[in-house]
């Protein structure tokens, strides 16, 4: 698409200017995670004042089942809530930018509601209507985590739409429309035209998706069920005897886990590229 | 590079790290939700109930090995779900009981609970263990005859402090309330109702005796120390105190009770002027699909052993006379955990009051917004 | 733009499933309490749906009125804070080398992955009387104090830790903090490939990098700067925790009156019609918007 120069204008990445920016605002949004992840080795039930080291809230974490639990409850919730809500989103997004009918601007307005509704008001209408319609709360996991998920996909997808809808509206339309006069179907041009214009839509829909339900705290509450703690519910049920180092403990572990996984993915797909020759870009 | 195919990588990831994590908590907690499915196995407890119960229970408020004590004595699994509020116990029941067996509100939400028909009556006959209960526990205002519910934890509001940066003795609640001497030092908590009560007491009222005019006079009081004041806590005033924010806190004993441990610095008191009780609670709500394990549980919990167990991890007071017989002497003789008789004498339990409640929300607002 | 009318089939696939969605598990929950808000208590649990607007009127009180007012204040500051340090960090992912992008995407939402109330608390014991941030301040005053002490100079006073926290700082400090992922993404995902050619004629032609900036990313970029506003600025809005949290006595928004009235006052009528005012207005803005956009296409058209 672009041609690459060893000193492109557009390598704006290369200025000192934006990489001193990003390196602040990465400082800005890191200093107070280090500041965590120090804490969970502090020998103190509180997160204020640093009494020693120790690792032993590492070794309480791995025999917490509660915590253990409702950790892999909220990425259970989270990973279904975000394939769901990115499909929804997507079809939405292309609805919305696609086509005119009737109450377009009424469903337009709707659909951005779930983002504003405050979430206690929400919660409690979900509390509502599962009560009503008589939903089942002794379900085996996973399925007892579904009221929660159905929760979560309704105010995640207008995120994903807002998101991909932007996107769609740098699409050339001509691009479309000859795919289809070389004989593509409604089908093919969509995967194959359209689809990889959505691409950075979906990802960053995805991600704020993900975000969102792996920190709900209110909505989660109100539909849970006996069976269900996630990891917000269990965390927020601290506040009122101080929260402690434990949680700091998981929170450094998922971080580390999470980056030691993208280095794994990222490496495995370096490599599959590279063996393949040439990725597509 | 193809990121959504990056992504797709990443999500691959997590999704056996989320198998690596299960198999982990099904490794740990062959005890957990996912073995209790398995229906196939199952005996009945003595009770003629699936030997299960749901408790509903605030975090950490429960010996270490409590439940599986319990387990052990009993045959019953128990489930433990969390909140963190009394509100929010109230909002989540109110639309219906979604399968808890035992709950344990405050006080004034036994009250409240009992007023709106969601509690179920306790059979005394099945909680033998209620002769445990000191004298003080046994007839209370909010629950009379113990109907519904048994006592658990009980606290009183106080003033927490930081001995070296006091002026002069503290004995008033005039210092959180009406004085500028600790000006920016001072955290109050965000409860309306708590707030009006305790200033009422302050100013020589019952905590029950509020009325329109008392609260305007109390509100016009607080919007002027609210200068005064560095913040509104939501109950983690010890956390304020302890880091050295503030250094007069309004909050509970047991909970500068636990902070007075890392930080000698520390002192609690309970004014002159009295202050309001609050106690935790075992009930079963209605439409508890275990009811006859739930007597159990609250009979065991109630045990002198078992209640010894739960004290040493949570170290708020008990109500339990046997329990607190085998604690040790710091805990025993601690004069913030159990405060002198001659003070709590001047404590009240708080009753729920409809109309009132709005209006100290209200005047709370409108103090926030001034 | 096309008419639903002539691709039937198309339409019905791709708009049923959100629609119905929409409908069932948003539009029903919301209508009770919708009519809730119509209504008043009676006894503890029971409300009666009588028609009444009195819930309304108190809510148009002069008192909430100007809660609400303050409450979008500061989230409207928030947003343009979000928006100049997003931008920028927005502009480096895209134009990042291959190799770097997913990275950076990471090295953004990573600390949001971990609980908002772990967050919110690591924050405090960064900007507390005595945490870091005045820690090492305190540090480089003190530095400069003896530097100058070294020129010959008066030292400087005894530093005096700053108050960060329980103030509105705090509050837009924080809300910023939260909410900078939800600009930094839609703004990325707006950018991201963009037709490059325009921006690099522009530079051939002499203009500068900033100009360049101003005058053909921003209008580019304004469908996801326009996206990236409003899931921030409604957010923002909803925020309850980071106020209660970070907040002084006088930094209470709009979602704490709300919360307190679902919660401690167990009034769900009035907290219903808070929670619907502002929810007319957000769908009064956005369609008004929307039917505004379309009709300008169809006069250019």
């Amino acid at each position: 698409m672009f041609t690459r120069q060893p000193i492109a204008p557009l390598e704006y990445t290369r200025r000192w200017s934006l990489r001193a920016w990003v390196a602040l605002t990465m400082f800005f949004l890191y200093a107070p995670l280090v500041a965590l992840m120090v804490f969970s080795f502090n020998d103190s039930r509180r997160n204020i004042v640093w009494q020693g080291f120790t690792t032993k809230y590492y070794l309480k974490v791995l025999h917490n089942d509660t915590l253990m639990t409702a950790l892999l409850n909220s990425l259970t919730i989270a990973l279904f809530a975000t394939i769901i809500s990115l499909v929804l989103g997507a079809m939405a997004a292309v609805m919305l930018w696609r086509f005119r009918f009737p109450w377009k601007s009424a469903i337009e307005g709707t659909m951005a509601l779930p983002i504003v509704v405050p979430e206690i008001c929400f919660g409690v209408a979900m509390l509502i209507f599962f009560a009503q319609i008589g939903w089942p709360m002794d379900l085996p996991w996973p399925f007892s985590l579904g009221a929660i998920t159905i929760a979560h996909v309704t105010f995640c997808f207008p995120f994903v739409t807002m998101v991909v809808r932007s996107r769609l509206a740098s699409f050339n339309r001509e691009q479309e429309e000859a795919a289809k006069d070389l004989g593509a179907s409604e089908w093919q041009a969509f995967r194959d035209v359209l689809l990889p214009h959505m691409k950075p839509g979906l990802v960053a829909g995805a991600l704020l998706a993900f975000t969102l339900s792996l920190d709900d705290f209110v909505i989660t509450f109100f539909t849970s069920g006996p069976n269900t703690i996630t990891f917000p519910v269990k965390v927020y049920s601290m506040v009122r005897f101080s929260v402690t180092p434990e949680v700091n403990a998981v929170s450094t572990l998922l971080i580390l886990m999470t980056v030691i996984l993208t280095t794994i993915a990222l490496y495995l797909q370096n490599r599959m590229t590279e063996n393949s020759g040439k990725g597509h870009s | 590079m193809d990121k959504m195919s990056l992504l797709r990588e990443s999500i691959m990831g997590r999704r056996s790290l989320l198998q690596g994590l299960g198999a982990a908590a099904i490794g740990i907690s062959i005890t957990g939700g996912l073995a209790a499915c398995s229906k196939g196995e199952e005996k009945k407890s003595a009770s003629g109930e699936e030997p299960k119960l749901n408790f509903y229970n605030w975090d950490t408020y429960i010996g270490e090995t409590t439940l599986d004590d319990f387990k052990q004595a009993a045959g019953i699994e128990v489930n433990m779900s969390l909140f963190a509020t009394n509100d929010e116990l109230f909002a989540k029941l109110r639309a219906g009981n979604p399968g808890f067996d035992v709950i344990v509100p405050s006080n004034d939400f036994v009250e409240r609970m009992v007023k709106a028909d969601m509690l179920m009556p306790l059979d005394h006959a099945k909680i033998p263990n209620f002769k445990n209960a000191a004298p003080a526990f046994t007839d209370v205002p909010y629950d009379p005859k113990r109907a519904y519910s048994m006592p658990y934890t009980w606290l009183v509001l106080g003033i927490g402090y930081r001995k070296s940066k006091m002026k002069g003795p503290i004995d008033s609640w005039k210092v959180l309330f009406d004085s500028d001497e600790y000006k920016g030092r001072i955290a109050l908590l965000s409860e309306a109702g708590d707030l009006f009560r305790l200033s009422a007491k302050y100013k020589g009222h019952s905590v029950n005796g509020l009325n329109k005019d008392i609260i305007a006079e109390i509100e016009a009081m607080l919007k002027k120390q609210k200068a005064n004041v560095k913040a509104f806590h939501e109950d983690n005033g010890q956390d304020l105190l302890l880091s050295g924010e503030v250094d007069v806190v309004l909050e509970y004993n047991g909970d500068i009770a636990q902070i007075m441990k890392e930080d000698p610095d520390i002192d609690f008191v309970v004014p002159k002027e009295g202050s309001q009780f609050n106690s935790d609670n075992l009930a079963i709500p209605k439409g508890a699909p275990h009811p006859e394990n739930a007597h159990a549980f609250i009979n065991y919990l109630l045990d002198a052993e078992a209640g010894k167990k739960i004290s040493e991890t949570i170290l708020y007071p008990t109500p339990n006379a046997a329990a607190k017989a085998l604690m040790p002497d710091d805990y025993k003789n601690n004069p913030v955990i159990f405060p002198p008789a001659a003070i709590l004498a001047k404590c009240e339990y708080a009753s729920y009051n409809a109309e009132l409640q709005p209006l100290y929300e209200e005047a709370f607002t409108r103090i926030r917004a001034d | 733009m096309q008419d639903w009318g002539t691709q039937k089939r198309v339409f019905a696939a791709i708009a049923t499933a959100p629609i119905l969605w929409l409908f069932t598990f948003f539009v029903i929950p919301l209508a009770v309490l919708w009519a809730y808000s119509f209504g008043r208590n009676v006894g503890l649990t029971e409300i009666d749906i009588s028609g009444t607007f009195a819930n309304y009127a108190r809510a148009i009180e002069p008192l909430y009125i100007a809660i609400f007012g303050k409450s979008v204040a500061v989230a409207a500051l928030t947003t343009f804070i979000c928006l100049i340090v997003g931008f920028p960090v927005a502009i480096a992912i895209t134009f990042a080398a291959p190799k770097w992008k997913p990275w950076l995407l990471l090295g953004i939402m990573l600390p949001f992955w971990t609980n908002l109330l772990i967050r919110t608390y690591a924050l405090m014991t960064v900007l507390r009387g005595e945490g870091y941030a005045n820690q090492s301040l305190g540090w480089l005053w003190n530095l400069s104090s003896n530097a100058r002490v070294v020129l010959g100079l008066q030292p400087l006073g005894a530093w005096e830790p700053l108050h960060l926290l329980y103030n509105n700082f705090a509050v837009v400090l924080g809300l910023v903090y939260v909410h900078l992922p939800f600009m930094v993404l839609p703004l990325y995902a707006a950018l991201d490939r963009l037709d490059r050619s325009l921006i690099e004629a522009s530079l051939d032609l002499g203009a500068g990098h900033l100009r360049t900036l101003l005058t053909i990313v921003a209008p580019l970029a304004a469908p996801g700067i326009i996206s990236g506003v409003v899931i921030t600025f409604i957010p923002a809005l909803g925020a309850y925790l980071t106020p209660d949290l970070l907040g002084g006595t006088d930094s209470q928004m709009i979602a704490n009156v709300i919360e307190r009235q679902f919660k401690r006052a167990n009034d769900w009528p009035f907290g219903s019609a808070l929670s619907f005012i502002l929810m007319y207005a957000t769908f009064i803005m956005i369609a008004w918007q929307a039917s505004r956009e379309r009709k300008l296409k169809r006069e250019e058209a």
